[in-house]
């Protein structure tokens, strides 16, 4: 079975196109996650490809479907943004041959394929359709969402996982050659100077203190609200391996990386995979868990007049995301009940929060937000899931606390300031990304 | 002669991850000896403050990488000393804020006992 990236057609890009035709037709009902690592330990264990396992094997059970009724299967085949094998190091062939291969040693180490998860999941007997959603789990989910809606699958995983190697992150492979293809050099997270990823989101950050006269250092009470939260996240790194709050103190005296982005507001990598399974409406009333239901789903692709994209160029980007999340599902800002919106830099967050119109808040509001009750016990929760944050680069925790917090199934993180009914998640970036509207009821 | 040791943690400490060479065993008998220490990570401060208070060390202070000229500013020593791992994060910032610097495995044999009294 040859796998292959979603066509355009499955996404939601523009403005009028309406109401989601899917809307309240396809449901979440599963949940699995692989432990966290720092980073790969070398073994046949505990590669990418056994946390993806792992994490579908939880999935499955936690919806209680039979193995052999799945018959979809979207991800992911990109298992970093960092951590790149390098150029000439010797493949460890005796973790390759653990495993059922395919053709690429890597597959299962350092990249991820369909046909490897197939070959090494017998139980998947009836998986008929694969796709592959790039770039992240906002991405997989809402091409999962699509293709369920379309018909294509009735009973689909979605995976997305991550593996970290030894050394620094952006240091091997294509980081350490003398040329990249420009197309990389500009890519998210990137510059054509070699600067930190957090650069470009830094510079967006800067020009909206300035516009608004705001202050970094008022971005504390949110990050110390996020690590709250992620420490109620027990599927999450930080409470598994350093329970540590992160103070306003601690934040505020954190090393530059890219002025005015700190230390901590690049997030952790981390090894970790993520698996969801969903399904129609229909079929997701008989199974184990409460079914929550997509709304809709939207995607922003925005691109730069120039090499980076300005704050202007941001805020009119999230503003639009914001309307075409809201129109697909039908509903308006007041209809949300949280939100879950990438943080993977924390100075982006606000964007996403300003861009949904969150609380009825406009551009230059979010962080003075930020100094009210923002958390999971008040009004307005903000990052109820504590995000990568909160619990290290997955990129997915965001999605699992929409589908907990309505599941009534978040814990210690449980919302309680107001009732969680609808929620929406998604990301990365502030000028492209891909976001869901989860929801209690499928209208 | 007063003498302030800076340590960071990861990599350098054996309490760190991942763990380093240098014992907190070894800590405690540096500052018995009446040395100056503390720590200088990327760890948060208040994690750092809970490792040494976890070891029943009473740290002298801790702070985050690039606050060293902050240490030397607030404690008057004779010699300034910072133990690391990195070369672009320890041994770089300890020299631009004029602390000398030791690698942990050279940090072992514990070299600032050895150090002449008069440090000219």
């Amino acid at each position: 079975m040859t796998t292959e990236n979603a066509p355009v057609s499955m996404y939601r890009t523009t403005e009028g196109m309406g109401v989601w035709e899917h809307k309240g037709k396809v449901a979440a009902v599963g949940i699995g996650h692989s432990p966290t690592t720092r980073r790969w330990d070398g073994t046949a264990e505990n590669t990418m490809g056994a946390n993806s396992i792992f994490a579908l094997r939880q999935a499955i059970e936690d919806a209680g479907v039979n193995p052999a009724d799945i018959d979809g299967l979207v991800l992911d085949p990109v298992t970093t943004t960092g951590a790149h094998w390098p150029e000439g190091q010797d493949i460890p062939m005796d973790v390759v041959n653990a495993y059922n291969q395919t053709d690429d040693p890597l597959d299962g180490i350092a990249k991820l394929s369909a046909e490897w998860i197939l070959k090494n999941m017998p139980e998947l007997t009836n998986v008929k359709f694969t796709m592959y959603g790039m770039g992240c789990m906002s991405h997989a989910i809402v091409v999962a969402a699509q293709a369920v809606g379309e018909g294509r699958t009735h009973t689909c995983l979605v995976l997305k996982s991550w593996h970290n190697l030894e050394g620094r992150y952006n240091q091997a492979g294509i980081s350490a050659t003398d040329t990249v293809p420009g197309t990389f050099a500009v890519s998210p997270g990137r510059t054509l100077w070699g600067a930190p990823g957090s650069y470009g989101t830094a510079l967006q950050f800067a020009e909206y203190c300035r516009k608004y006269g705001k202050s970094h250092d008022m971005m504390a009470p949110f990050m110390a609200n996020s690590r709250r939260n992620g420490l109620m996240f027990p599927e999450g790194y930080w409470a598994q391996h350093r329970p540590e709050q992160l103070t306003a103190e601690d934040y505020v005296n954190a090393r530059w990386i890219a002025k005015p982005a700190n230390l901590f507001d690049n997030d952790i990598p981390i090894m970790v995979s993520g698996a969801y399974l969903f399904t129609t409406a229909e079929r997701a009333k008989d199974m184990k868990q409460k079914p929550v239901y997509i709304l809709n789903h939207a995607s922003s692709r925005g691109s730069q007049r120039s090499i980076l994209p300005t704050l202007d160029e941001v805020e009119k980007e999230t503003a639009e995301t914001g309307r075409k999340i809201y129109e697909g599902a039908g509903i308006t800002p007041a209809d949300l009940s949280f939100e879950n919106m990438y943080d993977g830099f924390a100075l982006f967050h606000q964007f996403h929060l300003e861009g949904l119109r969150f609380r009825g808040m406009q551009n230059g509001d979010a962080l003075d937000f930020y100094q009210t009750d923002i958390s999971i016990e008040g009004p307005n929760p903000v990052l109820p899931s504590g995000g990568n944050i909160g619990s290290g680069r997955s990129r997915f925790w965001m999605h699992t606390d929409c589908i907990q917090q309505i599941q009534g199934r978040a814990g210690a993180r449980a919302i309680t300031g107001v009732k969680p009914e609808i929620g929406v998640s998604g990301g990365p970036m502030p000028m492209g990304g891909n976001f869901t509207v989860w929801s209690a009821t499928p209208d | 002669m007063a003498i302030l040791i800076s340590f960071d943690i990861d990599g350098t400490l054996e309490v760190g991850d991942p763990p380093g060479v240098l014992t907190m065993e070894l800590v405690r008998k540096t500052q018995k000896s009446g040395i100056l220490v503390g720590s200088c990570s990327d760890r948060p401060i208040s994690g750092q403050r809970a490792i040494w208070e976890k070891h029943g060390i009473a740290y002298d202070f801790a702070v985050s990488k690039h606050q060293l000229p902050d240490v030397k500013a607030k404690f008057e020593a004779d010699v300034y000393y910072h133990i690391g791992d990195r070369e672009d994060l320890d041994r770089q910032y300890a020299l631009a804020a004029g602390f000398e610097f030791f690698w942990p495995d050279e940090a072992v044999s514990e070299p600032w006992l050895n150090r002449d009294a008069d440090p000219k």
